[in-house]
């Protein structure tokens, strides 16, 4: 058995682990319960929260002693399409159906990556999602960097994936 | 495999999440299924049903729930005689080592990994079906 890594001596937005972790994530439940492709793009840092899409799906992430926020946004054409492909129906609006299936998504897609992440020496806990819509804004804390992970689905819509970590 | 007519509770706090499982559930023949969307809601539910004479034959739970988790509605439900024996599935995006072995320790029937597809739902249940009902799985074979 390996030795866990000294997670106090990385920052976890450069582990190189966490970005893939996540990746495999995003695509794995998209492919089981959706039977949809998702393309990763180039991941970057933004300097601050810049809002993306009309619904997201929160998570607080909690390893002591690393807290950090996991966000997944979408436009109404990547949630909608993917919506269509999970539960056979279609949507044209926002509404209390999706928003409820932004924060299952979000569950899985963090639990799968939670459960890779803890087997590399990481510890992070599981956290009940919560949902965001319409205009929204996100002030972290520390006003910590965010890595964004763009994701493209075959209609030609985009999602992200966005992680800040404080330590 | 369980009888078409088996009564089904299905316990999720995500609206989405009841209604994959309920269709797949469907897709297998099964259609008295109803649902709840929490520990503290089914239990109740899971009591009355038996004591009307007519109870569940299978729970299907989501683990990570607000009020109460699935973890306890398996232990409140396996402490009460009169639902121990009904078999209970936990369906959870919890598949670390540590959380897999509190739920066997707690009497669960099976364990469902989220994300899921309705083949890995079914074969699981087949394998419930089996170890609640070993007398017929050894007639089968």
């Amino acid at each position: 058995m390996s030795a866990a890594p000294k997670v106090e001596a990385l920052n976890p937005l450069f582990d190189k682990r966490l970005i893939n972790a996540f990746v495999d994530g995003v695509i794995k439940t998209l492919k089981t319960m959706a039977q949809t492709d998702a393309t990763p793009g180039k991941p970057f840092i933004e300097p601050q929260f810049v809002l993306k899409g009309e619904i997201a799906g929160m998570v607080g992430m909690v390893a002591p002693p690393l807290k950090g926020t996991l966000l997944i946004s979408y436009g109404k054409d990547s949630i909608f399409h993917i919506l269509e492909n999970m539960l056979g129906e279609k949507y044209t609006s926002i509404n209390g159906d999706v928003s409820d299936a932004v924060g299952e998504m979000t569950n899985m897609i963090y639990g799968s990556a939670k459960t890779t992440l803890n087997q590399l020496g990481y510890n992070f806990e599981m956290a009940i999602p919560t949902v965001i819509s319409g205009e929204f804004k996100i002030t972290h804390a520390d006003k910590g960097a965010t890595l964004v992970i763009p994701f493209n689905l075959t209609n030609g819509s985009t999602f992200y994936v966005e992680i800040s970590v404080q330590q | 495999m369980f009888p078409t007519n088996t009564k089904f509770l299905v316990v999720d706090d995500f609206a989405t999440m009841r209604k994959i499982i309920k269709k797949v559930l469907n897709e297998l023949g099964y259609t008295n299924v109803e649902e709840a969307d929490d520990g503290k809601t089914a239990l109740p539910l899971i009591q009355a049903a038996h004591d009307a004479g007519q109870p569940y034959g299978f729970i299907i739970s989501d683990w990570n729930m607000p009020g109460m988790q699935g973890i306890d509605l398996l232990k409140a439900c396996k402490a009460d005689p009169r639902t121990k024996s009904v078999p209970f599935m936990l369906v959870t995006a919890e598949s670390e080592q540590k959380h897999i072995l509190e739920a066997a320790k707690a009497g669960v029937s099976d364990y469902v990994v989220k994300p899921f597809n309705s083949a890995t739902l079914k074969a699981k249940m087949e394998r419930v079906w089996a170890k609640h009902n070993p007398s017929t799985q050894a007639k089968a074979s």
